[in-house]
């Protein structure tokens, strides 16, 4: 239960009528603030009055404002984005074409739709994205494959020719172009490199109660009073705490292995319109290689925090032969050269000799090198927040739901989330009811807990169901993942999750 | 009972908890509001100065007013018994869009600057939203209940963007003055889930007329008269679900929309193009408007005052 400071409410009146500009200059003496040690209660600066307060300019706090300004019914709402991070390195960012950052998200076909209906697509640098045509997953125990038989896919409805499941595209090169985008539309007022310091609730006076509206408190005293405050501020999300929003879940004791690699060629299909998503399924997690334009490629290998940090340690020629081995070599002999400090190159193209080889098309092709300065790891957390809302508070993005990148749907469901709090926020505002109270924002909950809550519940069993090397549970695996083929409907669920359309399950 | 009419039974209550009322009292209104709406004879509106215009005269009851203050405090809790009105209101600002775009005027009338006038505003759903639309000038709400309105004004201070359109005013639309000027005058006057309250719903509504501008449109709702109503309103409400206090319904004093229809059309004159939409709210999912349902349900009525030529 966090305790309510109270202090003296009174407040300066303003001269005459209050109306929404001048109510702007209302000196706000206290405020009751929402941390029993904040000092920020007796400030005497003035509360800047906005109808929405985004705090955090990552994929989804930036979508937002971008849709909101994009839509004819909401471009007239007074809109502010608190932002950590300066943003002018991301509005200069513009890597040399052979450059890949490291933090890349699968966009589904349906995300790309929403970012290219508020015109945030077409700023995207599009010779840095890459489509994908195809997926391989496989267990590494038993080497079950999940058929993905696209062309019978009638659910679908798409040609096989063509068909992209989904797009790889660099988080910065995303955020870039929403923020191309939001420059265009303008009427965002953007506080950048601004650190959320406190969030406390407004005061009185006789004219204005703004006793139930958040104020988000910068350094340097400046304030904002927000009509919704939306907290797009990531997993550790300032917004969640200050709304009282638990948030539950577990780690997984795993992390994230995150580098860019250069492989042999342009991808077993020839060309960037044919390339394949991998992904094995080991003991200690899913390792995924993605295609990026060229011949370069993502990695996001999930495995424990030993692993990983034996991973970043080691010299490139050693973790290109180890990622290599991921792919191909069986879990206990992978697990044999994580104990190993170096060698692993020589290691590897030992065992591989002795290593029956499938179609070349069911691995990736080799690695040959990884980019400098890309190898990273961020550890792995399941997280839910109990509620997406509260009285003029909205969670979206990984302030609302961290998810085990296995699926690759953490971006997408941020995505989505902004979709429906802009679909919601327009209906409120075209019905003239308060974007803010909890009941304008009900549908918005309404479409998107329910959705995520499935897709993360699945996306958690798949990866417990695969983290465990022997026992009852290999055969039952592999039985489990014949049950994924022979199961129209949950082989269904993965492929439009992977088109986009998961939204069809309800 | 098929499943809808229990439905039907949340939407009636809701719109009772407006002016809920003992029920001895309501039955003798009954009778003479059912007079006094059949019986009427054709007049031209806005009525002659030679109606009652007193202060004594009002078309409000007292036992009405003071039942519903109880009321007042959960007006604006959205888990309270107003819920269903406040999920309703996004339906009202579709009914007057749609009956505002259903003419072809040449030239179109404004789409900005309205002016509106909310009788019996209760605790305001429907003036704040009204005042929050950019298309509105201003909203004048007016309710007879000192308790209620300060409710209203209590929760209008919440939102910085109000202060400027809304302005509500405690009366009777009996003694709110008769415009004198055009300008005076009204582009919306709305009248929602009021009439089935009031106890002499013609001359009521012959008191709200007169705002209406000409071009302009009076918008209100309540409920149809029929063996459903009577049931899911009267005897589920009430005796079954409980949801309300036995006896705040008189199912008698509904009015039927062939009857507001015929009031305008037949009765009065300077009245044109009728509109009429039929919702059904429906648990879990919302209002829905659902065509044909006026005959036996909750429905939306409008009717446009004739331009002056
Ligand atoms: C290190 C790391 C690597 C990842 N790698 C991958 C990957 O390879 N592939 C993948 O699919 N997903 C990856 N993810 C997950 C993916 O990045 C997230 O799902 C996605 O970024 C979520 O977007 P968001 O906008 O909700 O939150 P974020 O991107 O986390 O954005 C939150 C923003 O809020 C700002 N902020 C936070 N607190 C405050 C405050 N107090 N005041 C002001 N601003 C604040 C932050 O600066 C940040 O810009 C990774 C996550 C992390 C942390």
């Amino acid at each position: 239960m966090e305790a309510f400071m109270l202090s003296s409410r009174q407040l300066r009146r303003p001269a005459g009528n209050i109306c929404r500009s001048c109510s702007r200059r209302l000196k706000l003496r206290a405020t009751r603030s929402y941390s029993s040690t904040s000092t920020a209660s007796t400030s005497t600066s003035q509360p800047d009055i906005y109808d929405v307060v985004c705090v955090g300019g990552g994929p989804a706090g930036l979508s937002l404002l971008a849709a909101l300004k994009a839509n004819p019914t909401t471009a007239g709402l007074r809109v502010a984005l608190v932002e950590a991070q300066d943003l002018r390195k991301l509005r200069s960012w513009q890597p040399p074409p052979d450059r890949f950052s490291n933090r890349c998200s699968s966009l589904t076909p349906s995300s790309a739709k929403f970012l290219d209906r508020i015109g945030a697509w077409a700023h995207v640098d599009r010779a840095r994205v890459q489509p994908y045509h195809e997926m391989q997953v496989w267990d590494g125990v038993s080497d079950a494959r999940i058929e993905f038989d696209w062309a019978l896919d009638q659910d679908a409805g798409r040609a096989p020719a063509g068909r992209k499941i989904a797009y790889m595209i660099e988080n910065l090169n995303l955020t870039a172009g929403l923020l191309r985008r939001i420059d265009e539309l303008g009427g965002v007022t953007s506080f950048e490199g601004a650190k959320v310091e406190d969030i406390t609730f407004g005061g009185e006076t006789d004219a204005l109660d703004l006793r139930e509206w958040p104020v988000v408190q910068l350094a340097g005293g400046k304030q904002l009073a927000a009509r919704l405050l939306v907290g797009a501020d990531g997993a550790n999300s300032p917004v969640r705490t200050f709304a009282g929003i638990d948030s539950k879940g577990w780690d997984y004791e795993r992390h994230g292995v995150v580098a860019t690699l250069e492989l042999e060629g342009h991808g077993w299909g020839g060309g960037d319109d044919s390339k394949i998503a991998y992904q094995r399924f080991l003991p200690t997690g899913p390792v995924a290689m993605l295609p990026m334009p060229g011949n370069y490629s993502t990695l996001v290998w999930s495995t424990t925090p030993a692993n990983a940090a034996l991973l970043k340690s080691l010299p490139a020629k050693d973790l290109v032969a180890l990622v290599n081995a991921a792919f191909r070599l069986s879990p206990v002999d992978l697990q044999f050269m994580h104990t190993m400090s170096s060698g692993q190159e020589d290691e590897v193209s030992w065992r591989l000799q002795h290593t029956p080889v499938s179609a070349p098309q069911a691995t990736p092709q080799p690695v040959i090198g990884v980019q400098d300065g890309t190898v990273a790891s961020f550890p792995l957390k399941f997280r839910h927040a109990d509620t997406y809302i509260g009285e003029r508070v909205a969670l979206v993005g990984d302030a609302a739901h961290t998810t085990h990148p296995l699926a690759g749907q953490g971006l997408n469901q941020g995505q989505g989330d902004v979709e429906a709090l802009a679909g919601t926020i327009e209906y409120a505002v075209a019905h003239g009811q308060d974007l803010g109270a909890r009941m304008s924002l009900e549908p918005y909950l309404a479409r998107r807990y329910a959705a995520n809550h499935v897709l993360m519940g699945v996306v958690d069993k798949l990866h417990k169901l695969y983290s465990v090397e022997s026992g009852p549970l290999v055969p039952l695996r592999s039985l489990g993942l014949s049950a994924v083929n022979a199961l129209a409907p949950v082989k269904g669920f993965f492929m439009r999750q992977a088109a986009g359309s998961g939204g069809k399950l309800f | 009972m098929p499943p809808r009419n229990g439905s039907r039974s949340l939407a009636s209550s809701a719109r009772l908890l407006r002016r809920p009322s003992p029920a001895q009292n309501t039955r003798i209104a009954a009778t003479s509001l059912n007079k006094s709406f059949s019986t009427s004879t054709t007049r031209a509106s806005p009525p002659p100065t030679s109606q009652p215009t007193d202060a004594a005269f009002t078309t409000v009851s007292p036992d009405e007013v003071s039942h519903f203050n109880a009321l007042a405090s959960s007006w604006w809790d959205p888990q309270g018994p107003s819920r269903i009105l406040h999920l309703m209101n996004p339906l009202r600002h579709d009914f007057i869009r749609s009956c505002r775009a259903s003419v072809l005027d040449d030239p179109p009338p404004p789409s900005t600057g309205l002016k509106y006038l909310d009788v019996g505003c209760g605790g305001g759903i429907f003036a704040e939203s009204a005042a929050r639309l950019p298309s509105t000038a201003s909203v004048t709400a007016i309710d007879p209940s000192p308790e209620v309105l300060s409710v209203a004004k209590a929760h209008a201070r919440r939102d910085p963007a109000l202060a400027e359109k809304l302005s509500y005013a405690n009366t009777s639309i009996e003694q709110l003055p008769l415009p004198q000027t055009p300008q005076e005058t009204f582009d919306v006057v709305s009248v929602f889930e009021v009439i089935e309250h009031v106890s002499y719903p013609a001359e009521f509504l012959d008191r709200c007329t007169p705002f209406v501008k000409p071009g302009g449109w009076l918008v209100l709702s309540t409920i149809a008269r029929t063996w459903t109503s009577w049931l899911t309103t009267n005897i589920m409400a009430e005796d079954v679900l409980r949801i309300v206090p036995r006896g705040t319904h008189d199912w008698r004093k509904y009015i039927n929309e062939e009857e507001m229809r015929r009031h305008f059309l037949q009765k009065r004159t300077g009245w044109a193009e009728p509109r009429c939409m039929g919702v059904i709210y429906i648990p879990g999912f919302g209002w829905k408007e659902v065509s044909g349902s006026e005959k036996f349900g909750n429905y939306f009525f409008a009717v446009r005052r004739v331009a002056e030529s």
